[in-house]
């Protein structure tokens, strides 16, 4: 009686997880897409250690639970001196502690990198790639680039190039993020 | 006394062959036009002074070994635009770059790093340096940009590229080719004047 009672409860554990799992994919797969934003395959996102302008430590493995907004970027690079704004902008508009916004500068110098964020986006604190390693281990397709890793440390969707992350679709496909936290 | 005639002979048969060469090689080629625009495909030339090239690496404090190094070449940046609703190859390895009948091999990514070695240019730079390079190989996605230089060695005379882009994710469609004559290296141009 008692096994038949595990048996029971067993069945029903496989189909909570099965419907859960596939409510999230399903989820992932009906999220709306904008322009330039194109789905992963889901592997384990890189590690990503580095100090900030204040020399601060951050490690991605610390966010695990939220997604993160992983952008890599240089001040030589003319669509990420056009999108940077957007992204200061963003950064006012959302919750961190449901999407956090993190950005990797590739292989500059700490004054290259504040000359320019100091006029346009001066609330916002880069890691520092010096030797340009990690992006190259990240990968991007060029420059600007940003993953967005999943709260489970999985890279889920790549937005190509740069934008106005203000944009209506942008900020509904950021906002609706959220609702795929199984991913 | 015979061999005249036969001289005069093989010469009769030579002559329109060798006119037809001389008028082949001195048939002028298109116009240089930098931009090649069309339903599928926006492919752009942004030529690069030297003064432009020195006044990039030297804000990057690139220093003045490396970038004599890159102005000892002929550089050159291409922008892409994929215009079509499916994925374009962007391979380098399938363009070809040339004069004439001549091949003109294109400066990789493997010469860079030797000649990085050989100068000890930091590891900053040399990443730097590759960023601003064209990918060697990328499926544009729909819509998708991509930019970068690309580095061939001085060529004292106008060159054509050639680029050739396998079409659809399974590179099963057929090859988009644009080409693009005249092109020149901006400091010959400047030896010109």
């Amino acid at each position: 009686m008692r096994e038949r009672y595990q048996s029971k409860e067993i069945i029903l554990i496989f189909v909570a997880c099965f419907f859960f799992f596939s409510t999230q994919l399903n989820a992932s797969d009906k999220l709306k897409l904008p322009k330039g934003i194109i789905k992963l395959d889901g592997r384990t996102a890189p590690p990503l250690i580095l100090n900030d302008m204040e020399e601060e430590k951050y490690d991605l493995a610390q966010s695990k639970g939220r997604w993160v907004f992983v952008h890599f970027w240089a001040t030589w690079c003319g669509p990420c001196r056009r999108e940077m704004p957007t992204i200061q902008s963003l950064s006012e508009k959302i919750d961190q502690k449901e999407l956090e916004i993190v950005l990797v500068n590739t292989a500059e110098s700490e004054d290259a990198i504040f000359e320019f964020l100091g006029i346009v986006a001066p609330d916002l604190n880069p890691l520092l790639d010096k030797d340009g390693l990690v992006t190259e281990k990240w990968q991007p397709r060029g420059l600007p680039a940003t993953f967005f890793v999943s709260p489970q440390g999985k890279l889920r969707f790549l937005a190509l190039g740069g934008r106005d992350w203000n944009s209506g679709d942008y900020l509904t496909f950021l906002k609706k993020l959220n609702s795929l936290k199984g991913l | 006394m015979r061999k005249h005639p036969n001289l005069l002979y093989i010469l009769i048969i030579l002559l329109p062959l060798f006119i037809t060469n001389v008028v082949a090689e001195s048939k002028p080629l298109p116009e240089y036009q930098s931009t090649y625009e069309d339903g599928d495909i926006k492919f752009r030339i942004v030529d690069r002074t030297p003064e432009n090239i020195s006044a990039f690496y030297q804000g990057r404090e690139f220093k003045q070994t490396a970038i004599d190094e890159i102005l000892n070449t002929c550089y050159f940046t291409v922008i892409i635009h994929n215009k079509t609703q499916t994925t374009l190859w962007l391979e380098l390895d399938n363009w070809q770059f040339s004069q004439g009948k001549r091949q003109i091999k294109r400066i990789n990514r493997e010469y860079w790093k030797n000649r990085w070695d050989a100068i000890n240019l930091n590891q900053a730079h040399r990443s730097t340096f590759g960023w601003t390079l064209m990918p060697e190989a990328r499926d544009l996605r729909a819509d998708e940009g991509v930019g970068g230089s690309i580095v061939i060695p001085i060529q004292d005379k106008p060159y054509t590229v050639t680029a050739n882009f396998a079409t659809r994710p399974d590179k099963s469609g057929p090859i988009k080719t644009v080409k693009i004559h005249g092109a020149q290296c901006v400091k010959d141009i400047k030896a010109k004047k």
